[in-house]
C-alpha cells in the first residue's frame, strides 16, 4: 500500500511541477500568437474588433512606406550587424585560441558586455557618439579642430551606429560561442596538418572553420533573432530617429498597436517578424533534427 | 626512407624532466617500438622527432641533415595518430589528398597516389565516405592511408591501435607487420602494450622515467633484461621475482627457496651470472612461469632442472596452459603446466624448475647481476 502511494507521488510530482509552466506557455505564447495573427486578419483599429476583413491589413502594411523604410533598416543592420560580430568574434577567438597568458581574463572582458542590457548600451553609445560630448568632441579637443563624427544626427548614418552599438555588445559573445567550438577540436588534427605541411592559415582556413559549420549555425541563429527582435538598442540610442530613419519593425508594431491605435496593422506587422524567425529557425531545426539519422 | 639518429636528447618543462638524454640509432627500413607506463615520456620523444615539441638539448638527425630546428612540415615526416586525427570536414579521399595538395602536387598525380594507397589499405569503397561514416577499424586504415600518401622519410605511429577493440587490434597487428615487410620503410612506433612491442619490432627500446632502459631485439630484451623493470615489464604474464639467499655448492653456486617447510637449492648457470660476491647474501631470482613446468620424465635428469614440490594456492586456465600460483619463500610464484597435469586448488604438486634461463638481479639497485 505504502510502496504503491509513493509510486503515485513519483508519478505526478514531475507533472504537476512542470504543469504550470505548460500552461503559462500555452496561453501566453502560443495563445497570444494565434490571438494577434487573429487579429491581423480583423478590422482592429483603437480596441481589438472581430470583425474579419482578410488581407486588408497586410495590404495596409506594405503600402505603407515607413514600414518598407523599417524592413529596409532590418535587412542593413541585420546583415551587417550579424556579418561583423561573426567576422570579430571569430578573429577574437581563434586568437584566443593561442595558448595566451590571462585567458580567462580576456574572455570575461570580452563576454561582459553581453550581461548589459541592451538599454545601457544604447544609453553610453549614445553619449559617446554625440558630436557636442562624445567621441567628437575628445578628438576636437585634442586639436583635431576638423574631425566631424556626427552619424547619430545623419539619416543617412544613423542606422549604422546601431550596428555599432551592436556589434560591441553581442561580438564577445560570438567569441564565447566560437571558443568553444574550436575548443571542442581534437588538437592531434592540427598537429596532423602540420605534419602534412599545412601552415597555421591553412589550418584554420582549410580544416577547422570548416569543420565548426554546426556551431556557425547556432551562432546565425541567435544573432539573427536578436536583429529580428531589436527594438531596446534602438529605442535607447536613437530612438527611431532621426525622423524614422532609424525605424526597425519592432519600433514600427509597438507604435502602431500601443500609440497610434492601428492594432490591425501592428498585428500584422507582427505576423511577418514572426514569419521571418521561422523562415529562419525551420531549416535550421529541420537539418539539426535529421543529422541524427545520417550519422 | 631514412635513418634516425636521436643523440642525447633532454626535454623538460620547466623544472618537470620528461627525457633524460635520449640516445637511438635507427637503421634505414628498420621497425622500432617505444614502449613503457604511461608517463615514460615515449609519446614527447615521439612528437620531438615530428617537431611538433622543441627538444632542450640534443639533437635529430634523419638521413644526413639535422633537423633539431625543422618545423614540422620540412622534416618529411608523416605521423599516425591515437586519436587517427581525420579532418572532420573532408572525406577519405580529401584526407589523403590534403598533404600532397599543400605540398603543390599536380593534380592527375594526387589521384594517382590516393589509388595507390586507397588500393594498398582495401579502402576503395570508402574513398566518398565522410570520416564519421567510418568505424574505427576503416578510420585507422585512412589514418594510415594519409600517412603512406606522402612516401615520407620516417613514419610515426603514437598508439595506433590502442583504440580499437581487442580482436580487431590483433588483425591490425598483423596488418601492419605484412605493410611494414612489403614497403621496408623505417617507422618509430609507440605503444604501452608489450605484446604488441614484442610481435611488431625489429627491436624495441624500453623506456622508463625519461630514460631508455634497454634497447634490442624482442628476443634479447626478453631473455636478457638489462634490469629488473625491464623484465617485469615485458612478457605476460610477468617474470617471477623471488628474493632468495645464495650459497656455496662444491664448485658452483646456488640459490636457496623454501616450499611447504623443505628447503632446495636451485643450482645456478654460470653463464647467467657470477653470484660468488652475493654469498650469503640476499638476490632476486628472475624466472619467467614458462620454466616452472609440470614433471616431464625426460627433463628430470639434466643438470639446471630441480623438481619441487609447491602448494598450489590459485590455479588459471588460460586455455593452452593453466598458470598456476605457488608460494615459494612466502613469495607468490607464477607457474606454467598443461592443464592435464595441474592439480586443484590446496592440493600439493611436484614442479620442475628449470634455471637454464634464470636471471639474478641486486636487490637493492634492481641492477641485472
Amino acid at each position: 500500500m505504502l510502496a504503491s502511494r509513493k509510486k503515485g507521488i513519483d508519478y505526478w510530482l514531475p507533472k504537476l511541477v512542470v504543469s504550470p509552466t505548460l500552461v503559462i506557455a500555452l496561453v501566453f505564447f502560443y495563445g497570444f500568437v494565434l490571438w494577434t495573427t487573429f487579429i491581423s486578419f480583423t478590422n482592429s483599429s483603437f480596441l481589438p474588433s472581430y470583425e474579419l476583413v482578410g488581407f486588408d491589413q497586410y495590404v495596409r502594411l506594405f503600402m505603407n512606406p515607413r514600414w518598407l523604410n523599417a524592413m529596409w533598416n532590418l535587412v542593413v543592420f541585420g546583415v551587417l550587424f550579424i556579418g561583423i560580430c561573426m567576422v570579430v568574434g571569430l578573429v577574437m577567438a581563434i586568437l584566443l585560441d593561442q595558448n595566451i597568458r590571462a585567458e580567462g581574463a580576456i574572455r570575461t572582458i570580452y563576454l561582459y558586455p553581453m550581461a548589459l542590457s541592451f538599454i545601457v548600451t544604447g544609453t553610453v553609445w549614445k553619449w559617446l557618439l554625440n558630436p557636442t560630448v562624445g567621441i567628437e568632441k575628445f578628438v576636437i579637443s585634442l586639436g583635431w579642430d576638423s574631425f566631424v563624427f556626427d552619424w547619430i544626427i545623419d539619416p543617412d548614418m544613423a542606422i549604422y551606429t546601431v550596428v555599432i552599438a551592436g556589434v560591441w555588445q553581442a561580438s564577445g559573445f560570438v567569441m564565447a560561442i566560437f571558443l568553444a567550438g574550436l575548443r571542442g577540436i581534437d588538437t592531434s588534427i592540427i598537429k596532423a596538418a602540420q605534419l602534412d605541411g599545412a601552415n597555421l592559415f591553412a589550418v584554420y582556413t582549410r580544416i577547422i572553420i570548416p569543420s565548426m559549420r554546426p556551431v556557425f549555425f547556432s551562432a546565425f541563429i541567435m544573432l539573427a533573432h536578436i536583429a529580428i527582435k531589436s527594438f531596446d538598442l534602438v529605442i535607447a540610442l536613437t530612438g527611431g530617429g532621426p525622423g524614422n530613419s532609424t525605424d526597425v519593425p519592432a519600433i514600427f508594431m509597438y507604435q502602431f498597436s500601443f500609440q497610434r491605435g492601428q492594432l490591425g496593422i501592428g498585428a500584422a506587422s507582427a505576423v511577418i517578424m514572426l514569419m521571418t524567425v521561422l523562415a529562419i529557425l525551420v531549416p535550421y531545426l529541420y537539418s539539426e533534427l535529421r543529422t541524427p539519422k545520417n550519422g | 626512407m631514412a635513418e634516425l639518429k636521436i643523440d642525447n636528447v633532454y626535454k623538460s618543462f620547466g623544472e618537470e624532466h620528461i627525457l633524460k638524454g635520449i640516445s637511438l640509432d635507427v637503421t634505414d627500413g628498420e621497425f622500432i617500438i617505444l614502449v613503457g607506463p604511461s608517463g615514460c615520456g615515449k609519446s614527447t620523444l615521439l612528437n620531438c622527432i615530428a617537431g611538433l615539441e622543441d627538444v632542450t638539448t640534443g639533437d635529430i638527425l634523419l638521413g644526413d641533415t639535422n633537423v633539431t630546428y625543422e618545423a614540422p612540415k620540412d622534416r618529411d615526416i608523416a605521423m599516425v595518430f591515437q586519436s587517427y586525427a581525420l579532418y572532420p570536414n573532408m572525406n577519405v579521399r580529401k584526407n589523403i589528398a590534403f598533404g600532397l595538395e599543400i605540398r603543390k602536387m599536380p593534380k592527375a598525380e594526387i589521384a594517382e597516389e590516393v589509388a595507390r594507397v586507397a588500393k594498398l589499405l582495401q579502402i576503395e569503397p570508402l574513398l566518398d565516405r565522410k570520416p564519421s561514416q567510418l568505424s574505427g577499424g576503416q578510420r585507422q586504415r585512412v589514418a594510415m592511408g594519409r600517412a603512406l600518401a606522402r612516401r615520407p622519410k620516417i613514419y610515426l605511429f603514437d598508439e595506433p591501435l590502442s583504440n580499437l577493440d581487442a580482436k580487431l587490434r590483433v588483425e591490425m597487428r598483423t596488418e601492419m607487420k605484412k605493410l611494414h615487410q612489403r614497403l621496408g620503410t623505417t617507422i618509430v612506433y609507440v605503444t604501452h602494450d608489450q605484446i604488441e612491442a614484442m610481435t611488431l619490432a625489429d627491436r624495441i627500446a624500453v623506456m622508463k622515467g625519461g630514460i631508455v632502459q634497454q634497447f634490442g631485439t624482442p628476443q634479447e630484451v626478453y631473455d636478457d633484461p638489462a634490469n629488473m623493470f625491464v623484465a617485469g615489464f615485458m612478457g605476460s604474464p610477468s617474470m617471477n621475482f623471488l628474493r632468495c639467499e645464495v650459497t656455496k655448492q662444491e664448485k658452483d653456486y646456488a640459490v636457496q627457496i623454501e616450499s611447504q617447510g623443505t628447503i632446495f637449492q636451485l643450482p645456478v648457470d654460470p653463464k647467467q651470472a657470477d653470484l660468488s660476491s652475493y654469498v650469503g647474501k640476499t638476490v632476486v631470482l628472475g624466472i619467467r612461469p614458462e620454466q616452472i613446468t609440470h614433471v616431464m620424465p625426460h627433463l628430470v635428469a639434466e643438470q639446471y632442472i630441480t623438481q619441487v614440490p609447491v602448494k598450489i594456492e590459485v590455479t588459471e586456465p588460460t586455455g593452452a596452459d593453466t598458470l598456476i600460483l605457488a608460494r615459494i619463500n612466502d613469495q607468490e610464484c607464477e607457474c606454467r603446466v598443461h592443464p592435464q597435469e595441474a592439480g586443484k586448488v590446496g592440493e600439493s604438486m611436484e614442479l620442475l624448475f628449470n634455471m637454464s634461463k634464470a636471471v639474478f638481479f641486486d636487490e637493492q639497485t634492481e641492477a641485472r647481476l
